[in-house]
């Protein structure tokens, strides 16, 4: 593992796609970073997708490079499993406080040979495949993970040995501790992308007690080849689903639930799921249940239409209620907007929520931002310096500011990369003035 | 024969540099093992000769599938590597790098795509196998005489050159400015703005649109580093990454800095013409300033209408006109250029939803100048002078187009994509219009409403809140514009409304406002001068929209803002500044590394007879007269291999592409096959 220095130009909060290619463009500049991650590998939500939109790129193939190149550079230092604790200015930067969680394996010495988890004999739901399959109470995330260091889990962990007995390095270590580390940085960018709504956020569908009712991050999943059945099955029987409804609007443009904005990218990826099953399941039906398609990226509308030429059912209707009914099928009554609004009741073997998206982390003290009431973080001049926060020196990116898709969260890596470089020119050209 | 296949392999293992080549097979999670039989093509591969291991992955391009690559190198002492996974367009680098980090030098790698071409594309299982089998065993007979490489490295000029002076363009330049960067920024217009400053105020912040673009341009002209030209043209373009030559031309403006009282030399003009700035809705004269505040605050003549009279020299007083001054072209050098050349909105053609038939019909960008209280009405609602009451807008003018529905544009293609912004502006002003006449019956006609963006959906809430009336169309029978029988209204729309389950409604309006789409501009020129790519929506194509998003498939070349597709203003700097990041990184390095594919000169062959000089399309190729033998410029040799197919005497070959490798690469994927299967 890398070794921490005392101090860095940036401090980059979320290892995701933009947390990631921040990290790169400011380095790529020249500067030193840290890029911290709270989970034990980097690579967000992205590195869990199957393929992605519009080009349906398999998406660890644009991602796990870009996730070896940030571990890999000469000016990138990576912390994983490390929470943020406060930061605190310091002069022109910020003098940060970090507490590394602990793995229970000493990181420097472990080689990532996976005996540990082989000798585990207790297993836990699968964080990785959205709780589909098991992994051992000792693991490795998955396996295109950084660092390829496992993780004990204390919840599931028995105490019993077998892992340290397994290991030909002897790195677990059950009394370890947390640790704090103090780092000064010049400046901060936040990228601690998104979560989905709770599954139960509404109660007339149901997610968290229909076996069949599946979250979209489930799907991506359960679609991808090394994910935990390698292709399409349904949860509650292992049956290969004949006719599958996505319920878009799920937990977005919602007053009720709180998220009356737009998630911008469930449509797409609905979309996109939906082509997938139709590829791997000729005869599945696919339809998706709408109110408006809201395909306003590059080339997204040309993959709408494409969607529909493969036989993607489109519907424009609401959903008000799902019903479980015999062997874990799935009834939903709907208002059909096209056919004059009559109200059916329409059987569907699986059911997809395109649930909200909401911010991945509030910083609560630890960081002096204010976030909107749309509960991401506020950006005062949204038109002119979109990665600027409310306060000086810490800029934001990616999903952090509000949905967005992949290309988008991207491009505003970079600028938030670009701010920051010009923040810590400046600063250094006022201080060499006052020398 | 020509070759010198044998002897090249004896004498590499005279040299002691016997192969030992490792083969690293990926299954891309699936991608390519579910059609692919890895197994059985490992099995094939380890037979032949030269090959030391092969291996297999699930992701060869993960850190794991790297370290794998890097540990194989040192353990079994490869010195050459194969890796059979995607396209080399995708993870060569990627690999090349793990090669590096595993200690042998990175040109002895060889990529064998067997993803795109194989695996993709081949439905049958068999015949699969067999393909990626060939391809690999080709791969390695070209990486066991490859030879070790060094990339070339050149000095980059230490400026940008950024064309377009929108928002986008403007950012861009700031940006690299404040990095310490030097920068010209050349803008066709006489005067900097681009589209935004026409806007009236902008979503989500509701500021005034001048006020943030003034802004800008203040911090643009005030900086020492940047260098603006406006009234400029493109003529000419060459070079390369790290030093390119643009040759401009520079139109002159008419007036000079000299010229003190503006006004009286505009006033002083006989000669009327359209106000395009205020989108045909106002005239201005010949000599013109667009807006109180633009920039330059010098007026500019506009040659078109300008009939040379005389008479603005007259009232601007001594030197403020020089109506002889000659257009002059000037070279402009830089490292790195960033095109900002921003969008055109769609022009509806004569009689769409009757537009250029009625008065009545205008365009969203129109009524964005009617609602500007320094625009051409003084912000009052009034059209043919007629004080409006009922507006209608109409979604997805020139865009979301459908074959047999939309006349195609005149290029013969129809605009079938989403121009992003129209929905959100649409619903600004909707309520812009709410809250300064509450009175105004507004209706809006639309397929989708996408409010995408942050607090997007809000300006959508707030006008339902404020009673706008929504009707939704069928997209393939969109709503017909007529005039009113009754003759009570200028206009009537019919459409068939979804919302109301399929209800046929007539809507009276005395204004109708067409939501404009977004189009790319004519960039010919410009496409032409730097061999830019161009998507199938006429918008710049960027090399990919994940990995390289704001870069153009030419080195040095960078994208900023809608020149690439629909963007509003936050999507458009964020872009902006993501290019200057770029740009910045590459200039910061100081040099710039290539790749070291170029064509060499065997002197001892060559006979001087200049036909290489004639087939380099990159003027590479030289003579030098005191040895009557070719010579090639590294830094301008782009590695085509033009000018090693054009020597009649077999004297030039390409670095890693030598003869020798290329036709053991050939001979090995002819070879017979082997029987596969049972
Ligand atoms: C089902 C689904 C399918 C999708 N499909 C596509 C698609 O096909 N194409 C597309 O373009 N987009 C798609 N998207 C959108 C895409 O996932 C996001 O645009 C992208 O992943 C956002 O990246 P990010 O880096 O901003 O956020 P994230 O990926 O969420 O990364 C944030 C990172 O920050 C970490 N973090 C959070 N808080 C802290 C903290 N306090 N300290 C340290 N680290 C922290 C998190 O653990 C995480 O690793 C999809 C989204 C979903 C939900």
């Amino acid at each position: 593992m890398t070794k921490i220095k005392p101090f860095y130009d940036g401090l980059v909060l979320g290892g995701g796609i933009a947390g990631m290619q921040a990290a790169l463009d400011l380095a790529g500049q020249g500067f030193e970073v840290l890029l911290v991650e709270k989970e034990p590998t980097i690579g967000g939500v992205m590195v869990g997708l199957n393929k992605v939109f519009p080009t349906l790129d398999c998406s660890s193939c644009i991602c796990t490079p870009r996730m070896a190149e940030v571990a890999h550079h000469d000016r990138i230092s990576v912390l994983c499993y490390t929470d943020l604790v406060r930061a605190r200015r310091r002069n022109a930067g910020f003098e940060v406080i970090l507490r590394k969680k602990p793995r229970y394996v000493v990181e420097e010495d472990c080689i990532g040979c996976s005996l540990c988890e082989l000798a585990c004999p207790y297993f836990a739901p699968h964080e990785f495949d959205q709780g589909l399959g098991a992994r051992a109470a000792i693991y490795i995330p998955h396996g295109n993970a950084i660092p390829q260091v496992p993780v004990l889990d204390p919840d599931y962990c028995m105490l019993d040995g077998n892992c340290a007995r397994a290991c030909p390095k002897n790195c677990i270590d059950f009394a370890q501790q947390a640790e704090e580390l103090s780092v000064g940085v010049g400046s901060i960018i936040v990228a601690t992308g998104l979560r989905l709504t709770p599954m139960g956020a509404k109660k007339q569908y149901g997610g968290d007690r229909h076996a069949n009712v599946m979250n979209p991050l489930a799907m991506e999943r359960v679609q991808s080849s090394n994910g935990p059945y390698g292709h399409i099955l349904r949860p509650s029987d292992g049956k290969i689903p004949r006719s599958v409804a996505y319920v878009q609007c799920a937990g977005s443009r919602d007053q009720s639930i709180g998220v009356p904005y737009c998630s911008r990218v469930c449509c797409m990826y609905a979309l996109k799921q939906a082509i997938m099953i139709r590829h791997q399941r000729h005869d599945t039906q696919v339809t998706i249940y709408h109110m408006d398609i809201r395909a306003f990226g590059k080339g997204y509308e040309q993959f709408y239409r494409r969607a529909q030429s493969e036989g993607v059912r489109v519907v424009k209707a609401k959903v008000a209620r799902i019903t479980e009914v015999e062997n874990g099928d799935l009834s939903l009554r709907v208002e059909l907007i096209d056919e004059g609004g009559r109200v059916a009741d329409i059987r569907h073997d699986l059911v997809v929520l395109s649930q909200g998206t909401i911010p991945g982390w509030r910083p609560e003290g630890a960081l002096p931002l204010e976030v909107d009431d749309d509960g991401f973080f506020a950006i005062p001049d949204i038109a002119a310096r979109p990665a600027n926060s409310t306060a000086e020196g810490i800029f934001v990116a990616g999903v952090a500011t509000g949905p967005k898709d992949i290309p988008d969260s991207i491009v505003e890596a970079g600028a938030a990369a670009m701010e920051a470089a010009m923040y810590l020119d400046r600063v250094r050209e006022s201080a060499g003035e006052m020398a | 024969m020509r070759y010198e296949a044998p002897e090249k392999l004896s004498e590499q293992r005279r040299n002691g540099d016997e192969p030992r080549v490792g083969v690293f097979v990926c299954h891309c999670g699936g991608n390519i093992s579910d059609i692919v039989d890895v197994e059985k093509v490992v099995e094939q591969i380890r037979k032949r000769s030269g090959v030391a291991c092969v291996t297999t992955h699930q992701f060869c391009c993960s850190d794991p599938g790297q370290a794998v690559i890097e540990q194989s190198i040192r353990e079994r002492r490869l010195n050459r590597i194969v890796v059979a996974a995607c396209s080399p367009s995708l993870h060569e680098l990627t690999f090349r790098r793990a090669v590096a980090r595993g200690g042998l030098n990175p040109y002895l790698f060889e990529h064998a795509n067997i993803r795109e071409h194989v695996s993709w594309v081949v439905d049958d299982r068999k015949e699969a196998t067999a393909k990626a089998g060939r391809l690999i065993r080709a791969a390695v007979a070209r990486a066991a005489r490859l030879a070790p490489l060094e990339k070339r490295r050149i000095p980059i000029h230490p400026s940008v050159l950024v064309i377009g002076g929108g928002v986008a363009g403007l950012t861009a330049a700031r940006d690299l400015a404040n990095r310490g960067i030097r920068v010209r920024l050349i803008e066709s217009t006489p005067f900097l703005g681009g589209r935004l400053a026409q806007l009236y105020k902008i979503y989500p912040t509701g500021q005034r649109a001048r006020d943030v673009i003034g802004g800008l341009i203040r911090e643009v002209s005030s900086n020492p580093l940047i260098t603006v030209y406006t009234n400029a043209e493109l003529v000419e373009a060459r070079g390369f990454i790290g030093d390119f030559h643009t040759t401009i031309r520079l139109v002159p403006r008419g007036a000079t800095e000299r010229c003190t009282d503006a006004q009286a030399a505009i006033n002083a003009c006989p000669e009327e013409t359209v106000d395009q700035f205020n989108l045909g809705l106002a005239r201005r004269k010949a000599i013109y300033l667009p807006y109180k505040g633009c920039y330059p605050s010098i007026p500019a003549i506009d040659w078109r209408n300008c009939t040379r009279c005389g008479a603005c020299l007259e009232a601007g007083g001594v030197g403020s006109i020089d109506l002889d001054e000659k257009p002059r072209e000037i070279v402009i050098r830089s490292g790195a250029i960033v095109i900002a050349v921003g969008l055109n909105t769609y022009p509806p053609r004569y009689g769409e939803y009757g537009f250029g038939q009625f008065a009545e019909v205008i365009t969203l960008a129109q009524m964005n100048r009617l609602l500007d209280p320094t625009g051409p009405t003084q912000g009052e609602l009034v059209v043919n002078g007629r004080r409006i009451r009922r507006v209608g807008f109409m979604h997805c003018v020139g865009s979301l187009q459908h074959e047999g529905v939309h006349k195609p544009m005149r290029d013969g293609r129809i605009n079938q994509y989403c121009s992003r912004v129209c929905c959100t502006t649409t619903m600004h002003t909707a309520v812009e219009l709410k809250t300064r006449w509450p009175g105004v019956q507004v209706y809006d006609f639309h397929e989708d409403i996408r409010t995408y963006g942050r607090r997007h959906e809000g300006y959508y809430d707030k006008v339902c809140r404020q009673g706008v009336v929504f009707l939704r169309f069928d997209p393939l029978r969109p709503p017909r514009v007529g005039v009113d029988p009754k003759g009570e209204w200028p206009l009537v729309l019919r459409t068939v409304d979804r919302l109301t389950f399929g209800e046929e409604l007539e809507v009276p309006l005395d204004l109708l406002v067409l939501a404009t789409g977004l189009v790319a501009r004519d960039m010919s020129k410009l496409v032409d001068l730097y061999r830019c790519s161009v998507g199938a929506d006429r918008f710049l194509m960027e090399v990919h929209p994940k990995l390289r998003p704001v870069e153009m498939a030419t080195f040095g070349l960078f994208l900023a803002g809608s020149v690439q597709g629909p963007m509003d203003i936050g999507e458009s700097t964020a872009a902006a500044a993501a290019a200057a990041s770029k740009a910045a990184a590459l200039l910061k390095a100081g040099q710039i590394e290539l790749d070291p594919f170029v064509a060499e000169v065997d002197t001892s062959k060559c006979s001087g007879c200049r036909i290489c000089l004639q087939a380099c399309p990159f003027a590479a190729t030289d003579r030098d007269e005191a040895a009557r033998t070719a010579k090639i410029n590294q830094a301008l040799c782009t590695g085509c291999g033009t000018c090693v197919a054009s020597c009649p005497c077999n004297a030039i070959q390409q670095r890693g592409f030598r003869d020798d490798q290329v036709e053991a690469e050939l001979l090995a994927l002819l070879e017979a096959e082997e029987p596969v299967g049972v």
